[in-house]
């Protein structure tokens, strides 16, 4: 089943077109990653499909939902973790996810449910009554990015999630996201060719707004004669200029 | 609509927490006009009526509404600027809720205020208590909305580096202009008018004629009103366009 469509999809700011026409599909349970180099409108898409930003032209569909039209539909299937670390600072870990859980709309009893369902998926419950200004960065990044399940979404945006954590902090989020990879489609931005290459089901390589390569790790390879993910982005990114 | 009025809760409480687990918030808020009133009572009320506990304590509770729109700001471009609020635009709360959540989250500080400022002052001149200081509180929360409402706008439209300079603007206008730190006999006329045609006087004078009573319903009371409240709903509007509209470029 066709969890996100995109047809045409376009984003123009005043003098920029960041996203040039777009066409993608991504199945239900795919994890797919976009990589791109900054400004290659990567989180301009995701904006786009998170019903956060409008598009120029073009459409985009959450399963069968139309990001303009539907936006409360699609905000029942969705959600994100943003590049920033987005938490309640003052809040404790606990009172964080209470928070967003009841602004969800979800009852005591469903409340105590994700409690448990979110301290499982990231440990937090050994930091729960920690205020969360309180955590370390990769805490406070784990706090951000579970308090996107919450939800239980059927769909999940990380845009960047492991962005300035320690290669420890950075494996141990991987190890989430893997664990998440079953249970719902999860759309992937990230500088890290190698968290692409660990995480990825399909990969999506832009630049400039135009979506240069949309295929598994394996046709990468085959398609730049490459052996790992980094040499084939830079080879696709670059035309083959920088090629060692 | 009472998914609307439960999202609204939620977010009051959060901000609520956000703001008084602030230390400096209790500090601004609270402690510095408390130890103000006290000090400036206990120096200068023989020498001048200005000090006196009926014209201090009022003037007191406005001067520290004037830090409600520091702490209603920052929270709101800290909120903006982490894209704490970014993320919750994915949920289905809509920008009027966001709006009393963080408006209903400083009414309580600002009846605290009042309140402890009044029962404060009562206890050093028990004249001010009575029907006068009731209602006092109960306009003082006319005064706080506008001070919130600056501060839901400065918080939508200033990062968090520059809320606080922008916001002392709020806190030198309430301070220079509100006639409650120096007598206004004297100024000049231009001075005075502006004086007149701002909320900061108009505020301090409601409150004050309140405590020491109305000889002029229209003058005293109403006129002072209707400007405080005028500026209070015009600037509420105008913030909460600037939200909708900051919102819009999310």
């Amino acid at each position: 089943m066709i969890a996100i469509r995109t047809n045409n999809l376009r984003k123009e700011y005043k003098d920029v077109v960041a996203v040039k026409g777009l066409n993608l599909e991504i199945m239900e349970g795919e994890l797919f990653s976009l990589l791109g180099v900054n400004g290659a409108g990567k989180t301009t898409t995701i904006k786009m499909l998170a019903t956060l930003s409008k598009p120029t032209s073009g459409e985009a569909y959450i399963y069968d939902y139309n990001v303009e039209d539907d936006q409360d539909k699609i905000k029942e299937l969705i959600d994100i973790s943003m590049q920033e670390t987005a938490i309640a600072r003052k809040l404790t870990v606990e009172e964080n996810i209470e928070f967003y859980a009841k602004l969800s709309g979800q009852s005591d009893e469903e409340i105590k449910e994700t409690k448990n369902y979110v301290y499982n998926a990231f440990e937090l419950d050994k930091v729960a009554k920690k205020q969360a200004s309180k955590l370390s960065g990769g805490w406070q990044r784990k706090l951000s990015i579970a308090l996107a399940l919450v939800t239980k979404p059927k769909i999940l945006f990380l845009d960047e999630p492991t962005l300035g954590l320690d290669v420890i902090a950075r494996r141990e989020l991987w190890k989430t996201i893997r664990d998440l990879k079953d249970k719902m489609t999860i759309i992937l931005t990230t500088h890290y060719m190698e968290e692409a290459e660990a995480l990825s089901d399909r990969i999506g390589i832009m630049k400039d707004g135009e979506l240069l390569f949309v295929g598994t790790k394996e046709e990468l390879y085959a398609k730049t004669n490459k052996q790992n993910v980094e040499e084939a982005f830079i080879n696709i990114v670059s035309g083959g200029d920088l090629d060692e | 609509m009472n998914k609307s009025i439960s999202r609204i809760f939620t977010l009051t409480k959060r901000n609520l927490k956000e703001i008084i687990r602030d230390p400096l918030s209790l500090i601004f808020t609270i402690l510095l006009p408390l130890f103000m009133e006290i000090l400036f009572y206990l120096i200068f009320h023989e020498m001048t009526a200005q000090f006196e506990m009926k014209y201090l304590a009022p003037g007191i509770v406005v001067f520290s509404q004037s830090f409600l729109t520091l702490f209603t700001g920052l929270i709101i471009s800290v909120d903006r600027n982490t894209s704490f609020l970014t993320r919750l635009y994915v949920s289905k709360t809509k920008s009027y809720e966001f709006i009393f959540g963080y408006i209903l989250s400083v009414i309580p500080i600002a009846l605290v205020q009042s309140v402890l400022f009044f029962l404060v002052g009562g206890i050093f001149d028990a004249s001010i208590f009575g029907l006068g200081m009731v209602l006092a509180i109960l306009l003082s929360l006319v005064s706080s909305l506008f001070f919130i409402g600056v501060g839901i706008l400065f918080g939508s439209i200033c990062n968090e580096k520059s809320i606080g300079g922008v916001s002392s603007i709020i806190i030198t206008g309430q301070s220079v202009l509100s006639g409650m730190w120096f007598p206004t006999e004297g100024l000049n006329q231009g001075m005075i008018t502006l004086m007149k045609v701002l909320p900061f006087k108009n505020a301090t004078d409601l409150m004050q004629n309140m405590i020491v009573g109305i000889d002029d319903v229209f003058k005293d009371f109403l006129l002072p009103l209707i400007i405080v409240l005028a500026y209070s709903v015009v600037i509420i509007i105008i913030a909460i366009l600037a939200f909708r509209s900051k919102m819009k470029e999310k």
